[in-house]
């Protein structure tokens, strides 16, 4: 595949000139010829690249996993720990996200004004009933009033908790900059992934699949 | 770092916006590329690039869908909005590789020049990659106390992103050096995706939370050695052919 040309004029400067294209001509005198001709030489650089790179991919090994080996911050980023709050629902339920701590959670911001959180919350409402004591489902309200959030909740028949974020803390503890956006938690309380845009009911499906498949 | 960006109250998430600048980056620089090393073919080559974007993005889109078709079936409108999320990234990848193939095959386009022509827009494409993945994606580097570590919710990190990007800036002017004289087909493509590679290989040693093996190894790592020493191996033969024939024909000449 590579290095098939046809050869039509040896030169006597040591090209050889070759037609692929109509312009093309390529030349043997290349700086990595000069460097290296022989086959020894090659065999001696790729036994040096061989062992000094599985020599790095050893020293590059990560130890097995324990509690302690990754340093991870509370941040709402992937890989990190999802910073805890507590907030309460529209009749006063209080709800901490560490008390779920053990099982993947749903964190979906939102609000009403917002039209594809509007589209997407009856997706999160049929995914909280397909994976029922599986998943936890939370959404976060921006900020509004409970009497507008139970009329919505009414309205598209939601019955997840719906958090009020008063003063907006958790939404900037999330540092949210647009809606809706949906964390994915493990059950160990490490983000798995952020959507920042609408999710479906087959993203859902395929995300919280994947996380009870590591969950084993 | 910065997954969306707010122009006026409109929000864009940089993640994907990144991926159609990498893509119409990579694209006209396999244009150019093509123009330069297979003048004859140029067209072809970059249709060829073209196609495998196109088919890559709609079979990992489709191939998602059909796997979960229960979600659909009730929502043909749901196969082409929300276009965020929901693609099989292997199976379009596979799928993308493919069509490039075939349309290759078809069009009788020389394999070793072809990839010396698409070079440039897979590394740009890898460098999109990264770059994503800095602004909004799961990847963050190990603890240093470098003067260049970055930090992370109070915790200083290597910006391991930024190391794939500077790899990737100089693989692209080791392509660009590479094809002013190439000494084969193919050499342009070998040299570039073996310095990538190669650089590849050393800086994921400092991403924290690399895939890994059974046994705790790096899979990036040991994915980038293998491309490095396969790609070496084939200039190696080019380089030593070339001059085995060039002795021999100097032989003759006197």
């Amino acid at each position: 595949m590579f290095g098939q040309v046809s050869i039509i004029k040896p030169g006597l400067s040591g090209c050889f000139y070759t037609e692929c294209g109509h312009k093309l001509t390529y030349c043997i005198r290349g700086k990595m010829g000069a460097m290296l001709k022989t086959r020894f030489e090659w065999t001696v650089l790729l036994l040096l690249a061989a062992l000094l790179g599985g020599a790095w991919v050893v020293i590059s090994r990560e130890p097995p996993a324990g509690p302690d080996y990754v340093v991870l911050a509370e941040a709402p980023l992937v890989g990190h720990i999802a910073p805890d709050f507590m907030l309460a629902t529209a009749d006063n339920q209080s709800h901490s996200l560490s008390s779920y701590r053990g099982q993947p959670v749903v964190l979906n911001f939102w609000a009403t004004w917002c039209a594809p959180c509007r589209l997407e919350m009856p997706h999160l409402q049929a995914a909280s009933e397909q994976f029922n004591g599986r998943v936890a489902f939370l959404g976060i309200n921006d900020g509004e009033t409970a009497s507008l959030v139970t009329d919505f909740a009414s309205e598209l028949e939601l019955t997840y908790p719906l958090l009020l974020d008063n003063g907006r803390t958790v939404s900037t503890l999330y540092e949210i900059r647009s809606l809706p956006t949906t964390l994915f938690i493990n059950s160990d309380g490490t983000v798995a992934e952020v959507i920042i845009g609408t999710v479906n009911q087959a993203v859902l499906e395929d995300r919280l699949e994947k996380l009870l498949e590591v969950e084993g | 770092m910065l997954p969306a960006l707010n122009i006026g109250g409109l929000v864009l998430p940089t993640a994907p916006l990144t991926f159609i600048l990498g893509a119409w980056l990579a694209l006209s620089l396999v244009e150019r590329a093509a123009a330069r090393v297979y003048s004859t073919h140029a067209e072809r080559v970059y249709h060829l690039a073209t196609i495998g974007l196109v088919a890559g993005i709609i079979g990992a889109r489709l191939v998602f869908v059909s796997s979960h078709w229960s979600a659909y079936q009730e929502n043909w409108l749901g196969i082409i909005w929300p276009i965020n999320t929901g693609f099989h990234v292997w199976s379009g990848l596979a799928i993308g590789v493919a069509a490039a193939f075939f349309y290759g095959r078809f069009q009788q386009l020389d394999p070793a020049i072809t990839l010396d022509a698409l070079a440039p827009g897979l590394i740009i494409g890898l460098m999109a990659i990264s770059l994503a993945d800095f602004l909004a994606g799961p990847g963050f580097g190990t603890l240093s106390n470098l003067p260049w570590a970055i930090s992370i919710f109070g915790l200083r990190r290597h910006p391991v992103q930024i190391y794939e990007l500077l790899i990737g800036l100089a693989a692209l002017a080791l392509w660009w050096r590479s094809s002013q004289q190439p000494s084969f087909t193919g050499q342009i493509f070998l040299t570039t995706i073996s310095l990538y590679s190669g650089g590849r290989l050393l800086v994921d040693a400092f991403r924290d939370n690399a895939p890994l093996t059974a046994g705790g190894y790096h899979i990036i790592q040991i994915i980038s050695l293998t491309v490095l020493l396969t790609s070496l191996f084939l200039i190696s033969q080019n380089v030593t052919a070339g001059h085995e024939t060039r002795s021999r024909s100097g032989s003759t000449e006197h």
